[in-house]
């Protein structure tokens, strides 16, 4: 017997519950609770497994502010998305600019989005080995006469200067990608035109891609800060686990698993680290606010 | 925006200015676009640089994985004398890469499917339903997205440590904390994968199903029969991306699996890391980043504009 349009939809409002059930009871209960969970932590001092926690209030919000290693971890963090931010986003303009019609370009796109996919581990790893002071970049650098640009690059002065570098490096092909799959969207005949009235690269780029991509910049912003916050193996491959990372060096994320793991001491602090945890998804939240009333700005419809 | 309409609406359609008449432009605009050209061909030049810095330091750790350990210090930028495969061969047995292989391969396997399974059917009547609480749940799945995992370690470390004591002492006698990472792999994935799937489930046709639901076909085979391979697509991007996510994923790793000899091969790679100061097996270090590496760079040629377009396309939408 035929059924009639509403009754099935009537039908299909009978695995409503049952479909989603599984997968947001999962989530609310081992996603949000212990996001939750981590507020209450964060009050608390902690030494570990087998030890009680005691309440101690903000005392690890102001330990926190007090401590000059964890400032250093958290200004790291925050130079890292800001300054490491407008590299990514420069040079991104750049190639907007010019990857449209170059020659090669389909390479040159897959070709920059391959970092985004590889193992941050591997990267770190393999690039911190030209970077080691008696490693092959210096071994270069000398060989051919410019002993003078030798220098301890994983040193402590250089090192969170390298890492940025290295993010920047990695990150820069996604954001390329992202901010392309809209440009390609953009018709033709709109650079034609423009061509023919003698509009040059740069101005194309400012009349035509840059305003009809602008939605795309704000997911893109928004994406790089929530990954740029969490910034955590490239660090601990340039730096190893098993001894330290040094203070120049560390990130928020990095400050944390070494609270967590007890770091040298060996004494976890499972309080800050939850504090740490919670902190960093302030500064997340704050600045995906911040972006999104900063880049707001209307889909363009073509 | 409106600026850029406005100045390309404005001229005339291509066809109309086939032989444009310019006036010789002035000497300002001239030295314009001299910039614009130098600077076009600098920018071409970094990217063919940066193309190129890219496919030779993956050549040079795929050589340097061939050598022998005096050979990588002595000749960092060289060919090794004669390549030697027993990097590899120890890197796998040795250095604990083959378990390391499984480990990652099951984990990721296991939780990369399992989330399908939990995600597909919430995101198909998410995307289907009419009720209106639907579109407050979706926004309620993308939240996770911007919560880092940091915010979870605590409490994920305690639960995995729980889970572990009370599975032992109460009902196996056993545990493997790798299960819990799966557990947790599993929840991490959930907010991207149901927020991907929904607005993939809301740009396929419903006409097809009404068609099969008229017909006489339950909700429940309309789903399995009609709707999964109709949604083929948008679901194996789905689970390739969480698998490249997983695969490389090393946090959650360090801190719940506590036996090194289960961790996942990122972990085993900075482990290996750790000890050269000790060992000095650069070759073999080399073989581990090959080893890490290589199935997701296979994944990517098999797969590459897929997963370009579904990492950008799944971000804007």
């Amino acid at each position: 017997m035929a059924r009639t349009l509403g009754g099935v939809r009537g039908e299909r409002d009978r695995i409503y519950v049952p479909y989603l059930l599984p997968a947001l009871l999962i989530y609310s209960i081992l996603f949000i609770a212990p996001a939750a969970v981590t507020i209450w932590y964060s009050f608390t001092r902690w030494q570990g497994l087998g030890t009680e926690a005691h309440y101690t209030g903000l005392a690890n919000y102001r330990a926190m502010l007090s401590n000059p290693v964890f400032l250093t971890s958290f200004r790291n963090t925050l130079i890292l998305v800001v300054v490491g931010g407008a590299f990514v986003f420069a040079l991104t303009f750049l190639t907007m600019v010019v990857v449209r019609e170059m020659r090669g370009r389909a390479f040159v796109r897959s070709m920059l989005f391959v970092p985004s996919i590889l193992s941050p581990i591997a990267i770190g790893t393999a690039v911190g080995f030209l970077l080691n002071p008696d490693g092959a970049l210096n071994r270069l650098l000398s060989d051919v006469g410019l002993h003078s640009l030798t220098r301890g690059w994983l040193g402590p002065d250089l090192i969170f200067k390298c890492i940025i570098a290295a993010v920047v490096w990695i990150a820069t092909g996604f954001y390329v990608a992202i901010m392309m799959s809209r440009v390609d969207a953009i018709p033709e005949d709109l650079y034609e035109t423009a061509r023919l009235a003698g509009a040059n690269r740069l101005e194309q780029f400012r009349y035509i891609t840059f305003p009809l991509s602008r939605d795309a910049l704000s997911t893109g912003a928004v994406l790089w800060v929530i990954g740029a916050v969490k910034t955590f193996e490239i660090v601990i491959a340039f730096t190893g686990t098993a001894g330290t990372p040094p203070v120049q060096a560390r990130s928020a994320a990095v400050q944390q698993y070494l609270a967590v793991t007890g770091g040298i001491s060996g004494t976890p602090q499972l309080g800050s680290a939850a504090a740490i945890g919670v902190v960093m998804f302030l500064l997340t939240a704050v600045l995906v606010v911040a972006l999104r009333r900063l880049l707001r700005s209307e889909a363009v419809e073509l | 925006m409106k600026q850029a309409t406005e100045k390309t609406g404005s001229i005339a359609p291509a066809g109309a200015a086939a032989t444009p008449t310019r006036a010789r432009p002035p000497a300002s605009r001239r030295a314009l676009d001299r910039m614009d050209a130098l600077l076009c061909a600098a920018v071409r030049a970094v990217l063919w640089i940066w193309v190129s810095m890219m496919v030779i330091l993956t050549l040079w750790v795929v050589v340097s994985s061939l050598k022998t350990n005096g050979e990588v210090f002595s000749n960092p930028f060289g060919l090794p004398k004669s390549p030697q495969w027993r990097n590899y061969r120890l890197a796998w047995s040795v250095s604990g890469f083959g378990q390391a292989a499984f480990s990652s391969v099951a984990v990721v396997a296991a939780a990369a499917l399992l989330t399908m399974v939990l995600a597909t059917p919430a995101s198909y009547v998410l995307a289907r339903t009419e009720r209106r609480s639907a579109s407050r749940i979706v926004t309620y799945f993308a939240i996770g997205m911007g919560i880092p995992a940091q915010a979870l370690v605590v409490p994920f470390f305690l639960m995995a440590n729980d889970l572990s004591t009370f599975m032992t002492d109460w009902v196996t006698g056993w545990w493997d904390d790798r299960i819990s990472l799966v557990l947790i792999y599993i929840v991490m994935s959930l907010p991207f994968t149901v927020y991907l799937l929904t607005m993939y489930f809301r740009s396929l046709p419903t006409e097809i199903e009404e068609a099969a639901a008229v017909d006489g076909a339950g909700p429940t085979r309309t789903f399995v029969e009609v709707m999964l391979p109709l949604a083929r697509h948008g679901l194996v991007t789905a689970l390739v991306l969480n698998i490249v996510a997983l695969w490389n994923e090393t946090l959650f790793v360090l801190i719940i699996v506590g036996d090194p000899q289960q961790r996942t091969l990122p972990a085993t790679l900075l482990e290996l890391y750790n000890t050269m100061q000790y060992t000095s097996n650069w070759g073999g270090l080399f073989a581990g980043i090959v080893i890490l590496v290589m199935p997701m760079i296979l994944l990517y040629l098999w797969a590459g504009r897929r997963i370009v377009q579904a990492m950008t396309q799944g971000a804007l939408k």
